[in-house]
C-alpha cells in the first residue's frame, strides 16, 4: 500500500504539472491542478501514512 | 474565557484605533531644476581638501572621501566624466553586495536560533545529540552545497542584475516538453571552479547556501529524540546535494516553474520571492517524509493512539531562540531583494515591515486560539505561531501591503496550532518541534497568499521571471498568478515529498533510521555522542509507562 500511495502522490504532481499542456484556460488549469493536489494529499495522508501506521510502534 | 476575550478585545481596538489615525499632509515638492549635462572640465574644477587641512585631522568627518579618492583611469588625462560613472556603478554593485552579504550573514544566524528551539523542545537526556544535530546540519549542508548542490540551483541562472551580472553561471539542462522548453537543472559552479571563481557568485553562493542550510535544520528538529546520527548525516548531505537544489533551480534558478509565466501567461510564473516554497516546504515536506518513516518516540502515543505531551526540557531556550530566528527573518526577506540599490530594491523596508506585522499577527492569533481552547496561553505554541507567521510571509514578502502581511499572519498562526493539533492525533505523528506545522502547512499557505494577496505594487526593474509588470495576486485581479503558485504547491507535495520519501526509505532499509529502544529511553547523549549535554543535572529515569 506504501508502494501505491509513492505512486499516486507522484501521480498527482504530474497532473498538475501536465495542466498547462493539457488545457489552454485559466479556468480549466486551476481546476485540473487542484485535482493534482488532491490526488497527491491523498497519496501522502490516506495510503502511505495509514500503510506504515500499521505498524506503529505504540501498538506493539 | 471572558477574560480572553477582554484582553483580544483590547488589544484589537487598540490596533484598530492605531490604524484610523490621520497622518498630516506632507508640504508639496519644490519644482525639480532643469538636468544639466556635466562635462570633464566641470570635473576637473572639483577641488580636493588641501593637504595641510587633512593633515590635522578630520574629527567632524566633512574632509575624508572627496574627489581626491575616486580612482583616475588615465593619469595624463585625469579624472574625467568616465571614471566617475565608473565608479557609481561599482558603488551601486558594491552596496548590493554589502547588503546581501550582511543579510547571508543574519541569516547564518538563524542556525543558532533553530538549535536551541529544537534543544529546548526536546528533552534533557537528548539535548547534546540535538545540539550536535543543528551544528553539524551547518557543515554537511555546506559541504553538498559547495560540491554540487549550488551547481544545481544556481548554475543556469544566468545574469543576476543586482550582483553585476554573475554571467558565468550559464549553463541550465533543458528539455523540450508539451511545446516549450524546460529547466531542469544547472551545469555550471560546482566546487566553485572555473569561471564561476567570480566575486557575483561568491556572494551568490554566500547567500544562497545559508537558505539551503535553514531548509536542511527543520528536518532535525522532527525527528529529534529518536534519529541515529549517522543516518540524519547521511539524510543531510543527500538533501542538500540534491532535493533542495532541483526544487531551488525550478523556482529561482531559472527553471520551468519560474517559466510559467512566460511560456504560458500563468501570471508571473511561480513567484516565491525569500522561500516559502523553496526553503520553508521543502523542509516541512520532508520532515513529514520523516516523521512517517522514523516513527513516533516511545511513550508519544498510548495504546489507544491518544497522545501523551512530551514537554520540552527548557521553553527559556525555545523562545529565545523564537527571538534570533525573527532577527534572522530581517535577512532572510528582505535580503532576498539581492540588492539595497536600482531596480526597485528601495522596498526593502517594506519587505523588513511586513516580515515584522506578519510575526507579530501570528504570535497573537496563536497564543488567543490557545487561550481560548485550553485556558491558557501557551508559551511553546506562541512562539511556534510568530515561526509560523513569519514562514507564511516569507513568499509574499515583497509583493504584499503591510495590511495584508498581518492577515496572512492572523491565518497563519491559527493555521499553525489547528495543523498541530492534525497531525498528533489525525495522522498519529510525532513532530517534536511543530516542524510540519510550522514550515510544511504554513510554507504551502504562503506560496498560496501570493496568488491572492499580491497587491501588483512592486517593481523590481520592471519585470519579475521575465515577465513585464508587477507579480499580481487573484484579489488585485490576475488569477494566472495563483495557478502558478498552486502548481508549485503540487510540486512540493506530489514531487519533493516523493524524492524526500524514497530518498529516507531507502536508507531506512540499508542503514537504518532510528536508534534502538535502549538508546532511545536512557537518552541520545551517551550512546551517540559520548557525553551529556547537561553532566551536572541529575536526570529523571523514563517513568513506566501505562496503557
Amino acid at each position: 500500500m506504501g508502494f501505491v500511495g509513492i505512486i499516486v502522490t507522484f501521480v498527482g504532481f504530474l497532473i498538475a504539472a501536465g495542466s498547462v499542456g493539457i488545457m489552454s484556460g485559466t479556468g480549466g488549469r486551476m481546476v485540473l491542478v487542484l485535482v493534482g493536489i488532491a490526488v497527491s494529499l491523498f497519496g501522502i495522508l490516506g495510503l502511505i501514512n495509514p500503510a506504515y501506521q500499521k505498524n506503529a510502534i505504540w501498538k506493539k | 474565557m471572558k477574560k480572553v476575550l477582554l484582553a483580544f478585545s483590547i488589544t484589537w481596538c487598540l490596533a484598530l484605533a492605531g490604524i484610523a489615525q490621520a497622518q498630516a499632509p506632507a508640504a508639496a515638492p519644490a519644482a525639480a531644476a532643469a538636468p544639466v549635462p556635466i562635462t570633464d572640465a566641470d570635473i576637473k574644477g572639483v577641488a580636493a581638501p588641501k593637504t595641510e587641512d587633512r593633515a590635522a585631522g578630520d574629527p567632524a568627518g566633512t574632509l575624508t572621501g572627496s574627489v581626491a579618492d575616486i580612482p583616475v583611469g588615465d593619469a595624463k588625462a585625469g579624472l574625467s566624466v568616465g571614471d566617475v560613472v565608473n565608479l557609481v556603478g561599482q558603488h551601486q554593485i558594491a552596496i548590493n553586495f554589502v547588503w546581501t552579504l550582511v543579510t547571508g550573514f543574519l541569516v547564518m544566524f538563524m542556525q543558532a536560533g533553530f538549535a536551541i528551539v529544537e534543544t529546548g523542545l526536546g528533552r534533557a537526556k537528548n539535548a547534546n545529540h540535538t545540539m550536535m544535530m543543528n551544528f553539524m546540519v551547518y557543515g554537511i549542508g555546506m559541504l553538498a552545497y559547495w560540491l554540487i548542490g549550488f551547481s544545481i540551483q544556481e548554475g543556469g541562472v544566468g545574469a543576476v542584475a543586482n550582483l553585476g551580472g554573475t554571467p558565468p553561471l550559464n549553463g541550465e539542462f533543458v528539455v523540450h516538453l508539451l511545446g516549450k522548453d524546460w529547466g531542469l537543472f544547472g551545469t555550471k559552479g560546482m566546487m566553485l571552479g572555473g569561471a564561476t571563481y567570480d566575486v557575483g557568485v561568491m556572494v551568490m553562493f554566500l547567500f544562497q547556501m545559508v537558505f539551503m542550510d535553514t531548509a536542511l535544520t527543520i528536518v532535525t528538529g522532527t525527528a529529534a529524540e529518536r534519529w541515529k546520527y549517522s543516518a540524519f548525516l547521511i539524510s543531510s548531505f543527500i538533501m542538500g546535494a540534491f532535493t533542495y537544489p532541483l526544487f531551488g533551480n525550478w523556482a529561482w534558478g531559472g527553471g520551468w516553474l519560474a517559466t510559467l509565466g512566460t511560456n504560458y501567461g500563468l501570471g508571473h510564473g511561480y513567484a516565491d520571492f525569500a522561500g516559502s516554497g523553496v526553503v520553508h516546504s521543502i523542509g516541512g515536506v520532508t520532515a513529514l517524509a520523516m516523521a512517517i518513516i522514523i516513527g513516533p518516540r516511545i511513550g508519544k502515543f498510548r495504546r489507544d493512539g491518544t497522545p501523551n505531551a512530551i514537554p520540552g526540557h527548557d521553553i527559556v531556550l525555545v523562545l529565545l531562540g523564537c527571538f534570533i530566528l525573527a532577527f534572522g527573518w530581517f535577512g532572510f526577506n528582505p535580503g532576498s531583494t539581492l540588492g539595497a540599490s536600482a531596480n526597485g530594491n528601495l522596498r526593502i523596508s517594506s519587505v523588513a515591515v511586513n516580515t515584522m506585522l506578519a510575526g507579530m499577527a501570528g504570535s497573537f492569533s496563536a497564543m488567543y486560539y490557545m487561550w481560548l481552547r485550553y485556558g491558557k496561553p501557551d508559551a511553546s505554541m506562541t512562539g511556534n505561531g510568530f515561526l509560523a507567521g513569519l514562514v507564511a510571509i516569507t513568499a509574499p514578502s515583497g509583493f504584499v501591503n503591510p495590511m495584508a502581511s498581518v492577515v496572512i499572519g492572523l491565518i497563519a498562526g491559527v493555521l499553525c496550532a489547528l495543523s498541530c493539533e492534525f497531525v498528533e492525533r489525525k495522522l498519529k505523528l510525532d513532530d517534536v518541534v511543530g516542524a510540519i506545522s510550522v514550515h510544511g502547512t504554513n510554507g504551502l499557505f504562503g506560496v498560496i497568499a501570493v496568488g491572492l494577496f499580491a497587491d501588483g505594487k512592486s517593481n523590481y526593474g520592471g519585470s519579475w521571471n521575465g515577465v513585464p509588470g508587477s507579480v499580481t495576486g487573484l484579489f488585485y485581479g490576475d488569477a494566472g498568478q495563483l495557478v502558478a503558485q498552486l502548481i508549485g504547491v503540487a510540486t512540493l507535495l506530489g514531487f519533493v515529498f516523493t524524492m524526500s520519501f524514497v530518498i529516507n526509505a531507502v536508507l531506512e532499509a540499508v542503514w537504518g533510521h532510528r536508534v534502538s529502544a535502549k538508546v532511545e529511553l536512557e537518552g541520545l547523549d551517551i550512546p551517540e555522542m559520548g557525553a551529556l549535554g547537561y553532566p551536572e543535572f541529575a536526570l529523571k529515569p523514563e517513568p513506566v509507562l501505562a496503557d
